[in-house]
């Protein structure tokens, strides 16, 4: 071992302590903060704040409320984030490896790449806004739509309505990530050696094998990273929810993140609203554990 | 070498497990400490005070300020687009006496004043000056915890109309200065639509269905009536109408205290026999956006229109604008905006001197424009409130309407949230009437309001 690498070795924790110490109290510092005030009650420190917002039963602000099943929303914050990620996760996943499989032959893919990127760049709270106008009976294409092809039963406002509230906003929602799932998988795609794709023709695969058996293999490192900020992102959604139903009608699409602004803009109950961001933290850290174990397995 | 390694990563634990430490020492030093810094104390002085007597024999001449440099006053409100514009006739009066003050306004609704406000607020900052809100029971929570300035000595609260002050009025003082004040009057309607189609206000319920089955049949009419949409409140507004009309003004009021509850069967009949067959009839529209609402009521997509009287600003021509209340109606809804200062308002006495002035000259200038509201101060000058308006306000005298509190801005906090949200379901699933009054019933905070009220 050179000298260099000795001192390196030995000064890098100095190096490490100024990064260290801006991450600590812009990051660790305030999530400590929160910590702590989710146990601030009114009468000293204690769980009741954690067993309020875990038993609460306004359908505004419910985590869980699932009695009298089955029946459409609202079924409660925790889940709907849920039945968000079922949906969403798998969908913007395969969509956006689908379509940058399908794209890597098309004239001018990178100007369809930039169209459906368009909705990672835009602010969340205008794409909620889109989705609204999206799903509105009179100006909005998927009501026209189905009022066109005889879905009549959907030829309405969906976000006015508890049965299809949250299917909008989901829907509307992998308009909007499946263009980051395309970009990193297209890039994936793009890195494979030509030689993969060109041997398996050669021995007579067709389109469709040659996706199943060489392309999906062949990203997971990359569909991995999609999984898990799609998660990250599911679990933390907030601003679609805001910007397009307020979380309603009836509470038909609240999600946690919601709750926890409802907790702390309107009923200005700090305590709550840390406990639910506690919840929330601890359910966000699950992909994300699955993410380190799995680039550190890499590593 | 693995000696000096083992060293190097210790000292790295160590330093990071004295920033931890650190941190967590100090957070919880903070936490256990913040209790006590509400109690800071400001030392302006401010000069201008208003003579505190029964009489409301207060000079309100606002005289120019001292010459200085320029200060910039940073204020907050609600208002966009026009109703900004509105506003800004205001703050040119008050530049215009005050050369030396410039006023920055920036538009913050109610609801992200809630969200953003009470953080700066806690850590003794506040970006505003002068704050305008409508949710009169959040400047109240925000004076509980010490974040507002007492304006008892600027403001003659006996130069107001009562029930707007009192809603401010907390532990005996005054912490917001009330502002023009709009009406929910009842539904609106275009002069020139009713007289082509040969239609008239009704007189009595079965006038008033007979009315929306006429509008039915009109060509090009989507409902009778659309339901504007936002957070929620266009619908209450509509439901509170009912309520007034059907239940009398002292249902509303019960309402608010709490000594009613939206399940009682009373509560329950007004809705079971008025409101919920008109939208299972159809005659209510779906929730729509309530400005693309407005747009499309005066291109006569339909033809009657529940709103407050800031419609009268929205339209191309007040003039062919009419409302008429439920037949049988003995009150209407009323409230207004108020402006308070924040206790670490940047400029402390040209905020207060700007809230003497908003309270008082500011609220004519303010009714004198299209805003569509009309002064709180009773010593305003009537005949400066803008034509349209004016004839509403006659209108609601002649009628002798009582102006009651809103339900909905009354008990605030994430109830009104719960309220407009419930409504928004009924409006869409008028069979979950039980459900979505014992859901109203279950969530109100009955303490809190019975106390306050």
């Amino acid at each position: 071992m050179s000298t260099e690498i000795k001192i390196k070795k030995r000064y890098l924790a100095m190096f490490l302590i100024p990064g260290f110490i801006l991450v600590a109290i812009f990051v660790i510092g305030p999530i400590i903060g929160t910590f702590i005030i989710s146990f601030e009650t009114p009468n000293g420190f204690g769980l009741s704040n954690y067993y309020d917002v875990i038993t609460e039963t306004s359908p505004t602000k419910a985590l869980v409320l699932l009695n009298d099943m089955p029946r459409p929303p609202p079924w409660g914050a925790l889940i709907h984030n849920l039945v968000w990620t079922a949906i969403h996760l798998p969908a913007t996943t395969f969509l956006g490896l689908l379509l940058a499989y399908l794209l890597r032959r098309v004239y001018g893919r990178s100007i369809v790449k930039s169209i459906m990127f368009i909705g990672m760049v835009i602010p969340m709270v205008v794409g909620g806004l889109i989705i609204r106008f999206m799903f509105d009976k009179y100006i909005g294409i998927v009501p026209n739509l189905c009022g066109l092809i005889g879905l009549t039963g959907l030829d309405k406002t969906w976000t006015s309505y508890p049965d299809t509230a949250l299917i909008a906003l989901i829907i509307g929602s992998i308009w909007l990530w499946t263009g980051f799932s395309l970009t990193i998988h297209a890039a994936a795609i793009d890195s494979l050696p030509k030689t993969y794709i060109e041997a398996a023709k050669i021995d007579g695969a067709s389109d469709w094998q040659i996706f199943w058996k060489i392309i999906v293999p062949s990203v997971r490192a990359a569909t991995l990273t999609v999984i898990v900020m799609t998660m990250l992102w599911d679990l933390k959604i907030f601003d679609i929810v805001y910007a397009a139903t307020k979380g309603g009608p009836g509470g038909a699409s609240t999600v946690l993140a919601f709750v926890m602004w409802l907790y702390f803009a309107l009923d200005l109950a700090y305590g709550k609203a840390a406990a639910v961001a506690v919840i929330l933290t601890l359910l966000t850290l699950i992909p994300a554990a699955i993410y380190i174990r799995q680039v550190m397995k890499r590593g | 070498m693995k000696v000096e390694k083992a060293v190097s990563k210790v000292a790295a634990y160590i330093i990071i497990a004295v920033i931890i430490t650190a941190l967590v020492t100090g957070s919880a030093v903070y936490l256990a400490t913040r209790g006590q810094v509400h109690t800071v104390t400001t030392t302006y002085t401010y000069t201008k005070t208003v003579p505190q007597t029964q009489t409301g024999t207060s000079t309100q001449t606002t005289t120019q300020s001292p010459t200085g440099p320029t200060i910039t006053l940073m204020v907050y409100g609600p208002w966009a687009g026009d109703e900004a514009k509105y506003f800004q006739a205001v703050i040119n009066a008050y530049e215009r006496l005050h050369p030396n003050i410039k006023i920055k306004y920036v538009t913050m609704r109610a609801e992200d004043l809630a969200a953003a406000m009470p953080i700066q607020f806690a850590a003794h900052t506040s970006p505003a000056d002068v704050v305008f809100t409508p949710w009169a029971w959040w400047i109240v929570k925000m004076a509980e915890k010490g974040y507002v300035e007492d304006l008892s000595n600027v403001v003659n609260a006996n130069e107001y109309i009562p029930s707007i002050v009192k809603k401010v009025e907390w532990n005996g003082k005054l912490w917001a200065a009330p502002f023009t004040m709009w009406l929910k009057p009842g539904f609106w309607y275009r002069k020139s639509f009713f007289e082509k189609y040969g239609l008239q206000p009704p007189k009595t319920w079965q006038d008033f269905l007979n009315l929306l089955n006429k509008l039915k049949k009109i060509p090009g009419i989507k409902h009778p009536i659309v339901s504007g949409d936002s957070t929620g409140w266009p619908l209450s507004d509509i439901v509170e109408h009912f309520i007034i009309t059907f239940g009398g003004p002292q249902l509303q009021l019960d309402l608010i205290s709490g000594k009613v509850k939206f399940n009682d069967p009373k509560v329950k009949e007004i809705f079971e026999k008025y409101l919920i067959p008109l939208i299972k009839n159809g005659d209510f529209s779906p929730p729509v956006e309530w400005t693309t609402a407005v747009q499309l009521w005066w291109d006569e997509k339909y033809g009657l229109y529940f709103m407050g009287t800031w419609i009268t600003g929205m339209v191309k021509d007040p003039n062919d604008l009419a409302f008429f209340t439920l037949p049988g109606c003995r009150g209407i809804v009323g409230g207004a905006d108020y402006a308070f200062v924040p206790k670490f308002a940047p400029h402390m006495q040209q905020a207060l001197d700007f809230i003497k002035f908003v309270a008082t000259k500011g609220q004519e200038i303010h009714a004198a424009q299209p805003s569509g509201k009309i002064p709180t101060w009773l010593k305003a000058d009537p005949n400066k409130i803008w034509g349209p308006m004016k004839q509403v306000y006659m209108t609601v005298k002649e009628k002798g309407l009582q102006i009651l509190p809103d339900l909905d801005d009354s008990v605030g906090g994430d109830w009104q949230k719960l309220f407009w949200d419930q409504l928004k379901l009924l409006w869409v699933e008028p069979d979950k009437l039980d459900q979505v009054l014992n859901t109203l019933a279950q969530h109100f905070p009955y303490k809190e309001t019975q106390t306050s009220s």
